[in-house]
């Protein structure tokens, strides 16, 4: 039987939730509705039993410098290091990876003219981890499951469209059914969702749009992923453009995946927003 | 300068002699003068990615929040009072 993607995930990766996760603090009163909104989805991806995790993220300046930032690449090695982006290492253990999958997948999108960078070494940061972190445990072995990280340039303009990016999770839904080995596959699309970070209207949230999105993405995600960067970042902030990276896990789904969990919450400066989509007949 | 505050030894470089070590990169004296002067708000408009101003923010004892409030025209205490949440920082 070839591989099969069995849901999609999309969420925020703010680092201050990997700075309260390495000190522990997830349980104080700030961060428990976070965290307890990922209780079942643990749950779920237990049941769920993913050999591989796609996480679509991209890099804030640990791995890739400004001098040359890819549009899009995607890691190919089986292990992948803690990256330092400035503020010290995480005590995580190395990511592990499957060179063999991700090569497959290589072939098959460029097959597919998505020329991606390929990285045989790539160190991934908060945008990566955040979600790991939330969605699986690690012990001092390792990691549940293998990962592939796909890096989008959401940070230096110009930006890939948000339709590129649908059609990329498209492209890797049928890379991921060509591999003939049986890997159950779930795809992470994280960032976001409403934030700035920079200039006068650093703070600005919105929930109304942050809830617009969360229904949208469910319900006519094509016609979201057409909304111009332009536009995002009018109405959720400069950096909320990192939302386009959920178009990629959102177009890497069949139309009968089917929503299961769905959580919001805003304490500091961003919409942290949460769903998780299951395909049929996944679990 | 920034992106080379990702290695802990070059952390410690720029804390031990902040003049040495933007000597080290082609910064312009106006350049200079906004790290000089913790012009958080002058950096972004001078071009710096907010990414790689955090990566400054490290070694000057500055927070993404810091930085922010300064950003905003307020204080520290303004801007956390603005917060639906302010203990999860």
């Amino acid at each position: 039987m070839p591989s099969r993607i069995v849901g999609g995930i999309g969420l925020s990766h703010v680092p201050s939730v990997g700075v309260a996760y390495d000190r522990g603090k997830l349980q104080t009163p700030a961060w428990k509705p976070l965290a307890d909104a990922y209780v079942p989805v643990r749950a779920w991806l237990e049941k769920l039993k993913p050999d591989v995790a796609i996480v679509v993220y991209n890099d804030h300046g640990a791995d890739f410098m400004l001098e040359k930032y890819p549009t899009f690449a995607i890691g190919a090695a089986d292990s992948y290091a803690i990256a330092d982006e400035g503020f010290g290492t995480r005590p995580l253990p190395p990511v592990r990876g499957d060179a063999e999958f991700s090569f497959h997948l290589v072939e098959s999108l460029i097959e597919d003219e998505f020329d991606l960078t390929v990285c045989q070494e790539m160190g991934v940061e908060h945008g990566f981890l955040v979600p790991m972190n939330l969605c699986f445990e690690h012990g001092p072995q390792g990691w549940p499951v293998a990962s592939v990280p796909l890096q989008v340039n959401v940070i230096q303009h110009p930006l890939p469209t948000g339709p590129r990016c649908f059609k990329l999770g498209q492209a890797l839904r049928n890379a991921v059914s060509s591999y003939d080995k049986d890997l159950r596959v779930v795809v992470l699309g994280t960032g976001g969702m409403s934030h700035q970070l920079q200039g006068k209207r650093f703070g600005f949230m919105s929930e109304k749009f942050d809830q617009m999105f969360l229904d949208e993405l469910e319900r006519n995600p094509e016609k979201l992923a057409a909304m111009s960067h332009h536009e995002l970042m009018e109405q959720a902030g400069a950096e909320a453009v990192e939302l386009i990276m959920w178009h990629v896990m959102r177009g890497a789904l069949s139309p009968q995946a089917k929503r299961v969990h769905r959580h919001y919450y805003a304490p500091m400066t961003t919409g942290m927003g949460l769903i998780t989509f299951q395909e049929p007949q996944a679990i | 300068m920034c992106g080379s505050l990702c290695r802990p030894e070059n952390r410690e470089a720029f804390k031990r002699d902040e003049e040495g070590y933007m000597s080290r990169f082609e910064l312009n004296e106006s350049e200079k003068n906004l790290i000089r002067a913790r012009d958080f708000a002058g950096l972004i408009h001078a071009g710096l990615n907010i990414y790689w101003m955090l990566k400054l923010g490290s070694v000057t004892g500055n927070s993404l929040y810091r930085m922010g409030a300064q950003m905003r025209g307020e204080s520290y205490e303004q801007f956390l009072a603005t917060r639906n949440f302010k203990d999860a920082v």
